[in-house]
């Protein structure tokens, strides 16, 4: 069966395409070549004038795994529902920050993402990050596995053990746990709050292990890229929320000796500390770093307005937040000699100098990095803000009226100390395009997704042009995923299971030798139950495992 | 069991630590503690269907159930004693009958679901207990009623990677009929009734604060002994405060945990902390979260609730009886429920295979976070729960 949408305006910058009118031709899921004459067209759709672009990519977003779980159950008051199914098909429902997992599915799709990654999974916990997965409907999904803090990995460091002993674990883990990438939060930190160290700067050893931040990132940045894995060490820096972080930020960059790394929701890790507050807006010098370094990549972790729950996996620095807690209640866990979380509720407000300020250093940054291809369009969901005011997120880039007339409703003295509004730039639709599509595919490694070539899975979202881009990026006229019409008019017409991307590079299995003998003296559960079989997130008929190993680099 | 002499791992369902280092070698579950035997050596009783105690087929046995619900208009499924999968086919069930679900652990889900909504907490799991705790303090409870093994998987320990496990000192602070002996000699047992606990708690954080209390003991326990007590949990390095929430059975013992967990706080102001609520069983634990992940909310509890009809899910445990009399009856379960004395009450009985015994499934641990595989250790040809479910729920009309 051959699908034609033709007459669209493709905004495909993974080829150049800014607003080209061209056909797009689809069968079996895929996008093909033009068909020859004799091939029967089974179904047209015209889109003429219509903006269309890749299904969109969000690479960091908490949707899977216990921290999630643990603010549903926290947090009744996010739901004020009798009907326990009764929410899932509301277009307007308030209280996304905390979905269920059909939600998650059904309002990703209907703002046309195809595909979104859970950043910070446990290895201890990624059995039920795949089973809460596997049960979100419609989009693709992947992780990122959590190390850096687990005590394997520092009686590594703190041995020297050789760089090869350090890859072949990291490459264990992500067979066994079915990830795409590596994530380190706060490194060296979580694992030191356990030893009652209440503070650790990139610098800073941890006092029990004498590594420190740094060793780790240098670590775990050349094991990733030795492995030839494409997604970057995903590096939740140091001192997340602290004032004055920016210099250890701006420190990280240097850390990993020129190897890549993404720095994830930066915008929390901007803070300087001027003025009478001493608390102030590093983002220029977070921005200008960010141009000069092309090693590095970021994503900002917008905040915006309103009551959300923050998760992370960042105890140490979640149990100085839990002061700020709203409602005032938080969880902390200490989780198996791995690492941890933090489940904080928060509430951000527009007349609260800071939380004002945070607002426009998301922004500034946003605005001041040069290359949409570096930086990715996040809001740490549900940390900044619940994923669903992605939207608004978008209007506030591209409309700088719009975001001005924002701007002067804040807290008097945070827009004192902010220079948002001398920033002009408006994004332009081939730049968020690139920023939530071509890029994020090419930084997690998804050849196949994120552009319009022939070849690329029909994950495909088409748009009315509208003057109000919030409208515009609410409602997609139609999105199919992998070839089927899901969305219609802002709406899922049909439920479908996506896939889940895993990375699985070589490593010499002679690891598990040591690993072994580490969990029967040390662990509480048997090794070979850490594993995850293609099977079980293929469980239901409602999932699959798509590999990319070792494709960086290929087309 | 077959008589296949291959040893099999598998994982232990029948309390919330999940032990899985259990093998399996013909009739024997090395490993096991007393509830793990039992566990795994239940006979397949009854595999057969039964409406109004009659046999059956399972078509007819399903037409029955069908007839039952359609007719009801206040349903409730209840016991939910299952693992996630069995969990993932009834949520769609529930929805479909507009039925009410209840655990049946309910009551001790709720103490630590209230405790945790009112003021949060700040826990910790199993490896973290074994590799660092110095101080363990039993509250209310001797956890081995509940987790046999505890001191043995993870406090009697040969190595630990932070502390020295033979210089762990043990608390016991409250409870009735206390089985201390695993706490061992150099334990501390500080007697008192579980319905004491609120006023010995709340002086303990009082000293713990450094506040001055005017009185000479606390429900039989020596203001000295609580001094000494709150110098032990200041002076550790890593404290853990247990509890299990069915031992604390009185009223309003959700603030007993959350006095518990206030000490907690109380205690990482200045050295580290932790609770770790312990107990338990029947899937308890995997269910709440499942529920957690599916509707957006823990399960909810219908002691109020006026069911006309109920649907009684016992796969692990035939012994419970139904959590409503005098409403009719599905059960889907156990094969040895027939046996079971409350069973007469039952209009019809299917039976189910067992996670972790006639088939695989998954599991929470009690300390969460931790989910592990359960494996099929024999061969009894029953239909897994999701089976009958989707099937019931394809024949609803």
């Amino acid at each position: 069966m051959i699908t034609l949408l033709k007459n669209g305006r493709l905004y495909d910058p993974a080829h150049g395409k800014n607003g080209v009118q061209q056909d797009i031709y689809i069968r079996d899921g895929r996008i093909i070549d033009k068909p020859n004459a004799a091939e029967k067209i089974d179904q047209v759709y015209d889109l003429a004038g219509k903006v269309v672009m890749a299904g969109a990519i969000d690479m960091h977003s908490h949707i899977g795994g216990g921290k999630v779980n643990i603010a549903r159950m926290l947090l009744p008051e996010f739901r004020n529902y009798t009907e326990p199914e009764a929410h899932i098909c509301t277009p307007h429902c308030k209280h996304h920050a905390t979905p269920t997992t059909t939600e998650t599915g059904f309002r990703y799709i209907e703002m046309g993402y195809t595909a979104a990654f859970e950043p910070a999974m446990l290895p201890i916990n990624a059995r039920q990050t795949h089973l809460e997965m596997g049960d979100t409907p419609l989009i693709d999904k992947g992780c990122y596995a959590m190390l850096g803090n687990d005590d394997y990995f520092l009686r590594l460091l703190h041995q020297k053990a050789d760089q090869k002993a350090i890859n072949d674990y990291v490459a264990w883990t992500l067979h066994a746990t079915q990830a795409i990438g590596i994530k380190v939060v706060n490194p060296g930190g979580i694992s030191a709050f356990k030893f009652n160290q209440r503070k650790l700067d990139l610098d800073e050893n941890n006092a029990h292990y004498q590594v420190s931040a740094r060793d780790i990132l240098k670590s775990l940045s050349r094991a990733v890229h030795e492995l030839g894995i494409a997604k970057p060490l995903h590096v939740h820096c140091n001192n997340l929320g602290a004032a004055g972080n920016f210099e250890t930020t701006l420190n990280t960059m240097g850390a990993s000796d020129g190897l890549p790394m993404h720095l994830t929701h930066i915008q929390f890790h901007s803070y300087g500390t001027e003025g009478d507050k001493k608390f102030s807006s590093a983002a220029a010098q977070i921005a200008e770093a960010i141009n000069k370094h092309k090693h590095i990549t970021a994503d900002v972790g917008q905040i915006l307005f309103g009551q959300t729950v923050t998760a992370s996996g960042d105890t140490m620095q979640q149990y100085l937040n839990s002061k700020l807690a709203h409602p005032k209640k938080s969880v902390l866990m200490d989780i198996e000699c791995e690492a941890g979380c933090g489940v904080v509720p928060f509430k951000y407000k527009d007349q609260n100098y800071v939380n004002a300020l945070q607002w426009a250093i998301g922004l500034e940054i946003f605005l001041s990095v040069e290359d949409p291809w570096r930086i990715f369009l996040t809001t740490d969901h549900p940390n900044g803000a619940p994923f669903t005011s992605y939207p608004h997120l978008i209007r506030l880039l591209m409309d700088k009226t719009f975001r001005n007339e924002m701007f002067d409703k804040l807290n008097l003295d945070a827009r004192a100390m902010s220079n948002l509004k001398s920033l002009e730039r408006e994004y332009t639709l081939y730049e968020i395009a690139t920023m939530t599509r071509a890029a994020a595919a090419k930084l997690i490694g998804l050849h196949d997704r994120g552009h319009l070539g022939v070849g690329a899975a029909a994950d495909i979202t088409v748009y009315t042009d509208q003057a109000d881009r919030e409208a515009m990026f609410s409602k997609p006229d139609y999105v199919f995923k992998d070839g089927e019409l899901v969305v219609k008019d802002g709406k899922v017409i049909k439920v479908t299971w996506g896939a889940t991307h895993t990375a699985k590079p070589a490593f010499d299995s002679g690891v598990e030798h040591d690993l072994r003998d580490y969990f029967e003296k040390y662990q509480t559960v048997q090794l070979d139950n850490l594993k995850i079989s293609d099977d079980e997130i293929a469980d239901n008929g409602h999932g699959c495992v798509i590999n990319h190993t070792n494709l960086k680099g290929e087309k | 069991m077959s008589n296949n002499t291959n040893m099999l791992n598998a994982t232990c369902p029948a309390c919330g630590l999940l032990c899985d280092d259990i093998s399996i070698d013909g009739a024997t579950a090395n490993n096991a503690c007393a509830k793990g035997i039992a566990f795994f050596s239940q006979a397949v009783a009854s595999p057969q269907p039964l409406i109004s105690g009659k046999q059956a087929t399972l078509e007819e046995a399903m037409k029955r159930a069908v007839e039952i619900l359609s007719q009801s208009q206040r349903p409730v499924i209840a016991g939910l004693s299952t693992d996630i999968h069995g969990m993932r086919a009834l949520t769609p069930l529930a929805t479909r009958l507009k039925a009410g679900l209840q655990h049946i652990n309910h009551a001790s889900l709720q103490r630590n679901t209230q405790a945790m909504q009112s003021a949060g907490w700040f826990t910790t799991t199993l490896s973290e207990v074994k590799n660092r705790a110095d101080v363990i303090v039993c509250i209310g409870t001797d956890i081995v009623t509940h987790n046999p093994r505890f001191f043995e998987r993870f406090v009697w320990v040969k190595d630990a990677m932070f502390t020295d496990p033979n210089a762990r000192k043990i608390v016991y602070l409250g409870g009735e009929k206390l089985d201390t002996i695993h706490g061992r000699e150099g334990a501390w047992i500080l007697p008192s009734r579980a319905a004491d606990l609120p006023d010995i708690l709340a002086a303990l954080n009082a000293l713990l604060l450094n506040k001055l209390l005017k009185a000479d003991s606390v429900a039989g326990i020596a203001m000295a002994d609580l001094q000494k007590l709150a110098e032990t949990l200041k002076q550790a390095k890593y404290a853990v405060l247990t509890w299990a929430a069915k031992d604390l059975d009185f009223p309003h013992a959700s603030l007993t945990v959350q006095q518990i967990t206030n000490i907690v706080g109380t205690l990482n102001q200045s050295t580290r902390a932790a609770g770790l609520p312990l107990g338990g069983s029947n899937g308890d634990y995997s269910i709440n979260n499942v529920h957690a992940w599916q509707t957006g909310k823990v399960l909810p509890d219908l002691q109020d609730a006026k069911p006309d009809a109920q649907v009684w899910v016992n796969s692990f445990n035939a012994e419970a009886p139904p959590s409503f009399s005098k409403v009719p009856t599905i059960v889907l379960g156990n094969t040895n429920t027939p046996k079971m004395p409350w069973f007469s009450h039952a209009d019809v009985f299917i039976p189910v295979a067992t996670p972790g015994l006639d088939c695989g499934g998954t599991m929470m641990r009690v300390d969460s976070s931790i989910s592990l595989p359960l494996k099929q250790v024999r061969d009894s040809n029953l239909p897994t729960l999701a089976d009958v479910v989707r099937k019931l729920e394809s024949e609803l009309p």
